[in-house]
């Protein structure tokens, strides 16, 4: 018998902390340690009951040292997902679902933590990259997202706006947001547009910032998270995954200027389809979005690819301010203010404003919100994207 | 004196051959031997038939640009001198579509469009390790 995802688990407590790049007063460990103590504060639990730890894109902070450093009762399942960047962020808590839907475990916390002076600047992962990019100028994630953009844009045929007026959006519901590194520093169209370039089609506005800090997410049963909280935030559906090759070939996968969450080489459903399956539910049935912009072209294509908007020029007509943001847009995105306003912590501080919209408290709150949806890190070699919903949609 | 630069062999060796071909003006690229498939990077299995036995084949260089970007920020600091400067991804006309990264040439102020059609040049700097292979637009008359 297959294991129910659906429904089976729920967000029931989260912490999020982040400072300017460099900024961090403490370490990595210490500040996964504080956001932990504080989600489990939040959920109304002991950190003592944590029997799992879920990451993802690197970090030396295990399950064994976290689960050591809070003296748990038992560590039963500590998990990182392969894959660099932010492509498995959601990959994580579908992880930690899939742990608590099939009893591997009953309380998995999903963590990441950033600080500059303990692995440098992710942007500048340059290394990374191997002699066939390096001899050829490319080096950088932007650089690589700014090709599989250049193509989305020329050759298929999405206008430059879409990218644009995402960027837009998220300053926009920055401004709501107290806490959010633009707050107080709105943006306008033409200084979007007199930005300098960073690797074109992205100007300096298109690129996330980096910052310093931590996040983490307590995940229970859904048994065990109608009894701690008023509004869990179930996990609908999670999926992971990539076309064989996609990303990971040197530029010659097909399904280039995509984010990475189309069809099989086969024809058979990918990252998006799968997820949507899995719910029970389709695009038209999304509240909110929060889609990870580590570039603001790479988001687009992610919409794209979850059929949120429609490919080529027709883009244009979904992906206006009016209809990105809160209260009266379609498709309001990135209530916070995402990665390119708000901040950024590997994107994981995307799931908590997505955890918040099912809960009612974000700073751009979408009125009724009953399915919010997170997109992990487009255009690396493994992307995710997890659903969550209401009580009401269980 | 030749710089360190973070381009080169691999160290184990594995894709030698492609280095050593750009040293004698040849662009080499992966085939299987057993099925004739073009592989690029550089792989330990054919993807198609999953024999081991990938030959290097040299190639013409000329394709055509399926994207590029122009670079205005010095990520790779041992380029930052040639800022700005525009990367393409190729399209190689003999190899059934695999295509090969490389920096594109002449004016930075005149971009190249996607479907325009260029050719290689090597380019071996006195001070460099390796030759390059860099791309320009093709010339008027070129076979196309």
């Amino acid at each position: 018998m297959i294991a129910q995802i659906r429904g089976a688990a729920a967000v029931v407590g989260v912490a999020e902390i982040h400072y300017k790049r460099g900024d961090a007063p403490h370490g990595e460990l210490r500040m996964t340690l504080s956001t932990i103590v504080e989600a489990c504060r939040d959920a109304g639990i002991s950190p003592r009951e944590i029997d799992g730890f879920v990451s993802y894109a690197g970090g030396p902070n295990d399950g064994a040292i976290l689960g050591a450093a809070l003296m748990i009762d038992e560590l039963r399942w500590s998990n990182m997902m392969w894959g660099g960047g932010g492509g498995t962020v959601a990959a994580a808590i579908n992880n930690a679902t899939i742990a608590i839907a099939t009893g591997q475990a009953e309380c998995v916390v999903v963590c990441r933590a950033i600080a500059q002076a303990d692995t440098g600047r992710l942007g500048y992962a340059s290394y990374h990259y191997g002699p066939h990019f390096m001899a050829h100028g490319i080096g950088s994630p932007a650089q690589i997202c700014a090709l599989r953009t250049q193509r989305m844009l020329e050759h298929d045929g999405v206008p430059e706006s879409a990218m644009r007026n995402l960027v837009l959006a998220a300053y926009h519901h920055a401004q709501n947001n107290a806490t959010a590194q633009a707050f107080g520093r709105p943006l306008d169209e033409a200084t979007y547009e007199e930005s300098r370039w960073i690797a074109e089609p992205f100007h300096l506005y298109d690129c996330s910032r980096e910052s310093d800090g931590a996040v983490a997410l307590v995940l229970v049963s859904a048994d065990r998270a109608r009894m701690l909280s008023a509004h869990p935030a179930y996990v609908l559906a999670g999926a992971q995954g990539a076309p064989g090759g996609y990303a990971e070939r040197i530029d010659n996968d097909e399904q280039y200027s995509t984010a990475g969450f189309g069809h099989a080489n086969n024809g058979k459903p990918g990252v998006a389809e799968r997820l949507w399956s899995a719910a029970g539910l389709g695009p038209q049935d999304v509240d909110v979005v929060q889609v990870y912009e580590n570039f603001s072209g790479p988001a687009v294509a992610s919409l794209i690819d979850h059929r949120l908007c429609p490919p080529g020029r027709a883009a244009a007509e979904v992906l206006t301010v009016e209809n990105l943001t809160v209260p009266h847009g379609k498709l309001p995105i990135n209530t916070s203010g995402g990665n390119i306003a708000d901040s950024f912590i590997n994107g994981l501080n995307l799931a908590v404003e997505a955890v918040r919209q099912i809960r009612g408290t974000s700073p751009n709150q979408v009125p009724d919100a009953k399915t919010s949806l997170f997109i992990g890190g487009p255009m690396a070699p493994v992307v995710s994207s997890v659903l969550f919903g209401h009580a009401d949609t269980v | 004196m030749s710089q360190d630069l973070p381009w080169g062999p691999a160290p184990d060796g594995h894709d030698r051959p492609h280095w050593d071909g750009l040293t004698r003006s040849e662009l080499r690229i992966q085939r299987c031997a057993d099925c004739r498939t073009w592989v690029w990077g550089p792989q330990q299995i054919c993807p198609h038939c999953y024999g081991f036995e990938l030959g290097w084949q040299a190639v013409e260089p000329s394709g055509t640009v399926y994207s590029w970007t122009r670079s205005w920020y010095p990520y790779i600091k041992e380029l930052a001198d040639r800022l700005p400067y525009i990367s393409v991804l190729v399209e190689l006309d003999e190899t059934d579509g695999r295509r090969v990264l490389g920096m594109y040439m002449g004016d930075p102020n005149d971009v190249p469009h996607i479907g325009q059609r260029v050719e290689g040049v090597f380019e071996r700097a006195d001070d460099a390790p390796w030759p390059l292979l860099r791309w320009q637009r093709a010339r008027e008359g070129a076979i196309q």
